[in-house]
């Protein structure tokens, strides 16, 4: 065999020298040329094509769908496969869309795009222009069609500060949340629900990937992610009662402009609020602010004259008025101080207590003159100062409080009026789940300093009086004073005002339970606060809102209630009614409370509106009364 | 000689004791190396996830599978072989006519080859099986020759045999293993003897005709830009020339130590087709570098030392030519593989031996091993 040998070594030597070629082969591209190799494969990219998820749907506490999802056919533009006659296609798409050439060209020219990325120009497109599109191909390279999912309001207007809206995300927008996963055509939640729930709301979205060399082609595709919806809203607002507080808030309006002022001129009664709270847990049953706007022109895209209106008219109408507002109070504040004036021993359930036109703070020599709104002079009770709302009963409790502020300056309790007032939450933002809440003011001797305005001496006993009476400095949102009321309906439980019930994931998991509301205790009495829910009873049967409230059936529904006429000039004053019903005396269901924006007495205007709420709320006969101006309902 | 001593003599002869163990560890650590980056490949690639398991334990059990069949193959005298080279070699050619035949051969998802059958499930690809059929014949003609060096006569009687079944699996299409046909009988000529004038008028002829082929479009046009993609770039399709383009930049990117295990982007990602089956060395070159391939090809060229070694040790021409054939066999198929995946040598169909995933290949590789170490077990008997 010493030939095979000889012949296998020619054999070993041809598979030698495939080796060397091997080897020469890689070590040029992994040793010499790897530097281009390596900057290849960085070049090499995945792409990622979202598929948006379908946004969470909004339901009242009867599971009655609020916001839905609809479907829109959304055209777009993918400018890589314009090709050379990008500019008779769009000028085609133009015209098929009736869309203005300038503004679909602006709409192709937005950064926010990377050049693979097709572009959104528009969306409800009707369905033949959709069909002719996709019949001819050939004369729309690059255009596409796509069904999105737009937002849906069964009932319109109903609850539409409450409920919030989606808009495009913006550019600032996108640079914050693109690392959350935004992308640049992603809607976000803007105001109401849909801004402070938006990560319920907006699910996952789902995925396709596909592998793209340095030249922008496609390559690879791979198995797509499906997307998940997002989790469901289930609201504590009761659509009936919404829909009833809308109406009758809009109809009270309406109303107050057909009357006068004290000085004879027509109401403006240009805005108003209205607010039902369960009075045991704080859960928002309503919450209507006038004037308002369609959500629906933000779907479709908002018109110039829309634009206007929603965002630069004086009417303000995007503005939640039930709790992104603080106004003065007036004497819808006086069952309140009344209990602080209680607590700190100034005023006594058997106490009486001086009703007389005028007051003047003890020593005081300034020549400052409180004036009453009534010139009874006589003595009464607690009862009958916040039946009749008698504001220099209360002027004289807040003397008290100055003088307790004055001989502990010093000290860190001095301010016993203002402390009280914040335990009630005023001051600072219920932290109801509804954005940009506003925090209100209790006027204290810090902020003083701060007004050298309105306070050039610092600190005076009129800032204590005036707050007794919820006038001139001391501000709060309808909300924070349906909270305040609450309290006083429910044993001094402060609850935390809140309209998301439950958030439900898609697979019918509670993704976000509702905490506690009621995590905060108020230290007074069920004495004290009994002694004023009469006295509030007392304001309907026989006080201020009496005439309001007449034929009304007490004797089913009980409701006590306050009313407040602030003061704002040089605007027409504010009309307040706040109120607590139920069939049980001592345990209202119930905190309504409602505000009109320049409408005059609050028992002209608030009252009746607030009565009416209630009624709609227990399914009671209207009563009428809407005629009340003169005598008892003239108060502060 | 003693009895006891002849009885001892017989004993040290007794094939059990001359298995080839370098050989077998070779091999098991080749194995694992491949399940090692085909693991790699299917637990990155995402829209795959679900079969990486699947993929990496079935060619884990085809490897256990190739081992009993190597011991089996192993127990049997490779003579047998040449006594049943006729039956082997006409049994290979029924089995590459009937899967022709249309509703008998299973045709490939392309819809342009038909290469296997389907039995059970189970893939069965007739052209694997072949190779070895082949060697084995041929090995049978060339060692019958008394003549010092074949004749011409000898020479037409061998190709004759085995050109039957390249025009077989040629016309399949599976230039691939044509290509692999056509090197065992080159390399089994050289190690006959062959006169270097008749190599090289064998040499000239097959280059006449592959032109031929060419020219008349027996070689299809998908196959020829494949063929010829490493030559031409510019005029390949798409899908050819990213496939080879991203297998470049794979190995290339690996550089001297790679870019790690589990590391490598064009792996991970899954830019290269084919990467666990043909282009598996892509991950490798990528995964562990110059250091990590000229590993494997050091694996290789152990193995194939090993070959030639039996082929140099066996006792009769029969089992020299057998173990040459293997020999080339392997050579081949690992040198145009690689080669194909590092842009020197055509696309074609080559899997690599051990590593590309595939039942077929690994299971015929681990038979010819089985024939070399039943070759080696008896060089003394």
């Amino acid at each position: 065999m010493d030939k095979a040998s000889s012949r296998l070594k020619v054999l070993a030597l041809l598979v030698a020298l495939m080796f060397v070629a091997l080897s020469t082969r890689l070590w040029f591209l992994q040793v010499l040329a790897t530097t281009q190799f390596q900057q290849d494969a960085l070049n090499n990219s995945v792409r990622l094509t979202y598929l948006p998820p379908l946004r969470g749907q909004i339901y009242d506490d009867q599971g009655r769908l609020l916001v839905g999802n609809q479907s829109s056919l959304e055209v777009s533009i993918d400018r890589s496969a314009l090709g050379s006659h990008g500019e008779a296609v769009i000028a085609r798409l133009a015209r098929l869309l009736h869309i203005d050439v300038g503004t679909l060209v602006k709409s192709l020219q937005d950064q926010r795009y990377y050049p693979f990325q097709p572009i959104p120009v528009a969306e409800f497109v009707p369905k033949d222009a959709v069909f002719y599109i996709s019949e001819h191909p050939d004369l729309f390279p690059g255009v596409q069609v796509a069904q999105t999912a737009v937002r849906s309001y069964p009932d319109g207007r109903l609850a539409a500060h409450v409920l919030g809206y989606v808009g495009l995300i913006n550019a600032q927008e996108y640079d914050q949340l693109k690392s959350k996963g935004y992308q640049q055509s992603d809607v976000i939640g803007r105001a109401g629900v849909e801004q402070v729930y938006e990560k319920y709301l907006r699910g996952t979205q789902g995925e396709q990937k596909y592998i793209v060399n340095s030249d922008g082609e496609t390559i690879r595709k791979f198995a797509t992610i499906e997307p998940t919806p997002g989790d469901d809203l289930h609201l504590t607002i009761d659509a009936r009662i919404q829909a009833a507080a809308e109406r009758e808030l809009a109809a009270g309006l309406l109303r107050a402009r057909g009357q006068t002022d004290s000085s004879g001129r027509p109401l403006q009664a240009n805005a108003g609020a209205v607010v039902v709270l369960d009075a045991k847990t704080g859960a928002v049953r309503a919450m209507a602010s006038l004037p308002s706007y369609d959500p629906r022109w933000l779907v479709r895209g908002l018109t110039p004259s829309e634009s206007a209106y929603l965002y630069k008219s004086p009417m303000a109408p995007a503005l939640n008025r039930a709790m992104q507002l603080g106004y003065i109070p007036g004497s819808t504040f006086k069952p309140i101080t009344a209990l602080v004036a209680l607590k700190e021993g100034i005023a006594s359930l058997g106490g009486s207590y001086p009703c007389t036109s005028t007051y003047t703070h003890p020593g005081d020599t300034s020549g400052a003159i409180f004036h009453n709104w009534d010139a009874s002079n006589s003595y009464m009770s607690l009862y009958d100062a916040i039946r009749v709302s008698c504001d220099t009963v209360f002027y004289g409790f807040g003397s008290q409080f100055y003088f307790h502020y004055v001989n502990d300056q010093l000290g860190s309790g001095g301010e016993l009026l203002q402390a009280d007032l914040r335990q009630f939450g005023f001051g600072s933002p219920t932290g109801v789940d509804l954005p940009s809440e506003a925090s209100g003011l209790v006027p204290d001797a810090a902020w003083a300093k701060t007004r050298p305005d309105l306070f050039p001496d610092g600190w005076v006993p009129g800032g204590d009086i005036l707050t007794m009476i919820g006038s001139t400095y001391v501000t709060a949102s309808p909300l924070q004073l349906a909270q305040a009321y609450g309290a006083i309906a429910n044993g001094g439980h402060l609850c935390r005002p809140h309209v998301v019930g439950e958030v439900v994931a898609p697979d019918g998991t509670i993704a976000k339970r509702p905490e506690a509301h009621c995590d905060r205790r108020l230290p007074y009495s069920p004495a004290e606060l009994s002694y004023i829910r009469s006295a509030m009873r007392g304001v309907t049967s026989s006080g201020t809102a009496a005439c309001a409230f007449s034929g009304f059936p007490f004797s089913q529904i009980a409701v006590g209630g306050k009313t407040g006429t602030a003061e704002r000039p040089p605007y027409q004053d504010t009309s307040w009614f706040a109120s607590m019903a139920g069939p049980n005396p001592d345990a209202p269901e119930y905190i309504v409370v409602t505000m009109v924006e320049q409408g005059g007495f609050g028992a002209q205007v608030a009252a009746p509106i607030n009565r009416d709420v209630i009624q709609d709320i227990y399914h009671l006969a209207p009563t009428g009364g809407s005629g009340c101006s003169s005598g008892l309902s003239q108060d502060r | 000689m003693d009895l006891v001593a002849g009885r001892i003599w017989s004993d040290e002869r007794r094939p059990i004791r001359h298995v080839d163990w370098v050989l077998l560890a070779l091999i098991a650590v080749l194995t694992v190396a491949g399940l090692v980056v085909l693991h790699s490949i299917s637990a990155t690639t995402p829209n795959e996830a679900a079969f990486w398991l699947i993929r990496v334990v079935k060619q884990g059990a085809t490897a256990g599978l190739g081992l009993l069949i190597v011991a089996v193959i192993a127990a049997f005298d490779y003579r047998y072989f040449k006594v049943y080279a006729g039956f082997i070699y006409a049994g290979a050619l029924v089995a590459l006519i009937l899967v022709k035949i249309p509703g008998i051969g299973a045709t490939d998802p392309s819809g342009i080859a038909q290469r296997w059958f389907s039995i059970a499930g189970v893939q069965i690809t007739p052209s694997e099986i072949t190779k070895l059929c082949v060697i084995v014949m041929l090995a049978a003609i060339l060692s019958e020759i008394r003549t010092p060096e074949p004749t011409l006569a000898d020479l037409v009687r061998v190709l004759a045999a085995a050109l039957i079944p390249l025009a077989l699996v040629f016309t399949q299409p599976d230039i691939g293993t044509s290509i692999v046909l056509a090197a065992i009988v080159v390399g089994m000529l050289i190690v006959a003897g062959t006169r270097l004038k008749h190599l090289l008028v064998l040499t000239i002829t097959g280059m006449i005709m592959i032109a031929l082929a060419f020219q008349l479009g027996v070689i299809k046009d998908f196959q020829r830009q494949r063929l010829t993609a490493f030559l031409d770039r510019a005029n390949v399709p798409e899908d050819v020339r990213y496939n080879l383009d991203q297998s470049l930049i794979a190995v290339g990117s690996g550089g001297l130590f790679g870019r790690g295990y589990m590391k490598g982007t064009q792996t991970n990602l899954d830019y290269v087709p084919r990467q666990h089956t043909d282009f598996i060395f892509t991950a490798a070159g990528e995964q562990f570098g110059f250091v990590g391939a000229m590993l494997l090809l050091f694996l290789y060229a152990l193995i194939l030392w090993r070959a030639i070694r039996i082929a140099a040790l066996a006792k009769d021409p029969f089992g020299t030519l057998m173990a040459a054939g293997i020999a080339s066999m392997f050579a081949i198929q690992m040198f145009v593989n690689i080669g194909m995946v590092i842009g020197i040598m055509p696309i074609t169909g080559i899997p690599l031996p051990f590593m590309s995933y595939g039942g077929s290949s690994i299971l015929v590789s681990f038979a010819a091993i089985g024939m070399l170490e039943s070759i080696h077990m008896r060089r003394f008997t």
